[in-house]
């Protein structure tokens, strides 16, 4: 009979690739990891130490496959799977740890802990004891993306409006917002939200870009699971859109784990090279300035503006630098936070935490890090170019009284480029501005 | 026989097991899959791994180390020792024609080395999170081989000490491949793994250049 405990066993089983293994066998307990925790910043407990993390699914690896354990567990801490156990591994893989990369990052061994969580993720996906949210986001993205004829028409009709007013905001009635086009070099995957649609499409439309939009959006929940089939399902629209309609470039929205899940991850789940590039909007925007596709003026941006690097993105991503040489031509006054770069801070939104409303008092205890550092700096705005950190770092502005505004790059761009703020026919919406657009798997 | 010779035949059978063990370790690890990344590289992965070797270890390149750096040049000084004391392990048979400077050297690294895994041993006992994390085979790990260093340094420098030496040495090598001590076969898989990722990606090409 299967039950959820051999389900378990048997997903870890065959998530143990080598880099498992060396990351299962490699530590060597000396806790030198603790402090470049965000849980263990903001609570110091031996549960918040990355080494106990990756010592609670260890301890179920040795019991299956260490000989030594085998004969004396207590020797080497040795512990069976049973129902109470993958419970607890599961509460802490997905609600204390943000698979943030930071305690990889400064482990003299390079054990790699979130690639141990997101193996108990996928083992408690597989036995069914995953948040639901994350499970019920996912599968309904997967089942919208079965046949998005009826989100399309919808989609279109509202992206009319969008176009109108695009068309307000640059002053010119030959802006289109075109949706799947065939034969556009361009591809964008917005987020739901129309913020994510309106700052885009302004700067495509300043850079000349040949693009259109897709009705997907850009997010995949099935990532956070660490549910491969899942994750790959829902990849899959994005990517057979890209192919059907023949671009070269996939540009994904400001969106941390969009960007990790489409352009590093899907290649290895689909076992090919896909025939378009995948970007992020950030690295366009950085083409289109290095191009001398946009003019800026920093002078519309005059405070003092701070960015928050996402782990997707820089840590886990490599953008980086990208960022910095967008803000350098659009904002006059920045300051960065420190640490930053690969060594900066998780927001502790990330990892799925935003969208698990059980956890929000612990998720919001684990920015504390992030919330001082911002205080730090003085900055009256953050600019973040992940949606999950936005969320988290205006929830954490609330929360410990930081009264900072959260922008996107585009936003801050959009805004450099002195557009006119209303049209003759009335007011032109705020960018920042959320209006519910309905993406196919929204 | 002398007990010389059968402590010297122990600590070869032992490198023996250790080696055969390590190997069938290593074939078993081969047989996992390890698929070739699809994703376009952004960066150098062979740049990634030179800096995981190299500059990454360096006690500066790291918040964590640079928070602990006596903790971690304590770990360091200890694995200098281990790497002295297997050497010198290994060349023991030819340690009649070791120039003496050379010979104290190999005996103060090696002591420095036992000196140090003390020094972790009472920090796994006296810290509250380490003590709470590690395993009685933790402990057993870096006392055995704490052991070894010492006999080893002492043995470096007085003949009399060289059976408990030997017989340290295949105690150690025995235990190797079946507890803790076996990560360290695994800290080049690992590092490597760490600097492909970070490499494919140009995580660390700024950090590098800038």
């Amino acid at each position: 009979m299967t039950t959820p405990v051999n389900t378990a066993l048997e997903v870890l089983e065959k998530q143990l690739n080598r880099p498992l293994i060396a990351a299962l066998e490699v530590c060597a307990r000396c806790g030198i990891c603790a402090e470049t925790c965000h849980y263990y910043m903001a609570e110091p407990t031996t549960e918040h130490v990355p080494a106990a993390r990756g010592e609670a699914l260890r301890r179920v690896y040795r019991s299956e496959h260490d000989f030594l354990s085998r004969i004396f567990p207590r020797w080497t801490g040795a512990e069976r799977l049973n129902e109470a156990t993958l419970a607890k591994l599961a509460e802490m893989a997905f609600s204390q740890c943000t698979l943030c990369r930071r305690c990889t990052f400064n482990c003299p061994m390079g054990v790699d802990t979130p690639l141990m969580m997101r193996a108990v993720r996928a083992m408690a996906t597989a036995a069914g004891v995953a948040p639901e949210v994350l499970v019920m986001l996912a599968d309904a993205a997967i089942e919208k993306g079965k046949d998005p004829s009826f989100f399309r028409e919808m989609f279109v009709e509202m992206m009319a409006d969008v176009e109108k007013e695009l068309q307000a905001r640059v002053g010119d009635p030959e802006a289109h917002i075109t949706v799947q086009r065939a034969g556009a070099k361009v591809l964008y995957v917005p987020l739901a939200g129309v913020h994510t649609i309106l700052p885009p499409a302004i700067i495509f439309h300043a850079a000349k870009e040949d693009w259109t939009l897709s009705v997907f959006e850009a997010a995949n929940y099935g990532l956070f699971l660490g549910d491969v089939s899942r994750a790959k399902q829902i990849a899959a629209r994005i990517i057979n859109e890209a192919k059907e309609l023949g671009v070269q470039e996939v540009v994904l929205a400001e969106c941390g784990h969009a960007y990790a899940a489409l352009r590093w991850e899907a290649p290895n789940w689909f076992g090919e090279t896909f025939p378009f590039r995948v970007v992020s909007l950030v690295e366009k925007i950085d083409q289109y300035i290095a191009e001398g596709r946009l003019q800026l003026d920093p002078s519309a941006n005059p405070e003092l503006i701070t960015y928050h690097d996402s782990c997707n993105m820089a840590r886990s991503g490599g953008v980086i630098e990208e960022p910095r040489r967008v803000l350098q031509a659009a904002v006059q006054n920045f300051v960065e936070m420190t640490p930053n770069r690969h060594e900066a801070y998780c927001c502790g939104g990330g990892g799925g935490l935003v969208a698990l409303p059980e956890y929000t008092e612990r998720r919001l205890k684990a920015g504390q890090p992030k919330a001082e550092q911002i205080r730090r700096t003085g900055a009256k705005i953050v600019v973040a170019a992940c949606e999950n950190c936005r969320l988290q770092i205006g929830e954490l502005s609330g929360h410990y009284g930081l009264g900072v505004e959260v922008m996107a790059l585009a936003d801050v761009v959009v805004k450099a480029m002195r557009l006119p703020e209303t049209q003759a026919e009335g007011e032109v919406l705020p960018l920042s501005q959320d209006v519910a657009v309905p993406t196919a798997g929204d | 026989m002398s007990l010389l010779l059968v402590t010297q035949i122990l600590a070869l059978l032992g490198l023996l097991f250790a080696v055969g063990a390590f190997a069938l370790r290593w074939r078993a690890a081969q047989q996992r899959p390890f698929a070739p990344d699809r994703a376009p590289a952004k960066g150098s992965p062979r740049h990634g791994v030179l800096y995981a070797f190299t500059l990454g270890m360096a006690p500066w390149a790291k918040e964590s180390t640079r928070r602990h750096m006596l903790a971690y040049l304590r770990g360091i000084g200890f694995h200098i020792g281990i790497f002295s004391g297997l050497t010198a392990l290994l060349i023991s048979p030819w340690w009649e024609v070791l120039p003496m400077p050379l010979r104290w050297l190999f005996a103060a690294l090696t002591g420095l080395g036992a000196l140090f895994g003390l020094i972790g041993e009472i920090m796994r006992r006296v810290e509250h999170h380490l003590r709470l994390l590690s395993t009685p085979d933790d402990h057993f790990s870096v006392l055995l081989v704490t052991v070894f260093l010492a006999a080893t340094s002492a043995a470096l420098l007085s003949d009399i000490w060289q059976p408990i030496m030997y017989l340290a040495g295949a105690v150690m090598f025995i235990y190797a491949p079946l507890g803790k001590i076996r990560h360290c076969i695994y800290f080049f898989f690992s590092r490597r793994f760490f600097g492909l990722l970070i490499g494919r990606r140009a995580v660390v090409h700024a950090e590098v250049t800038r």
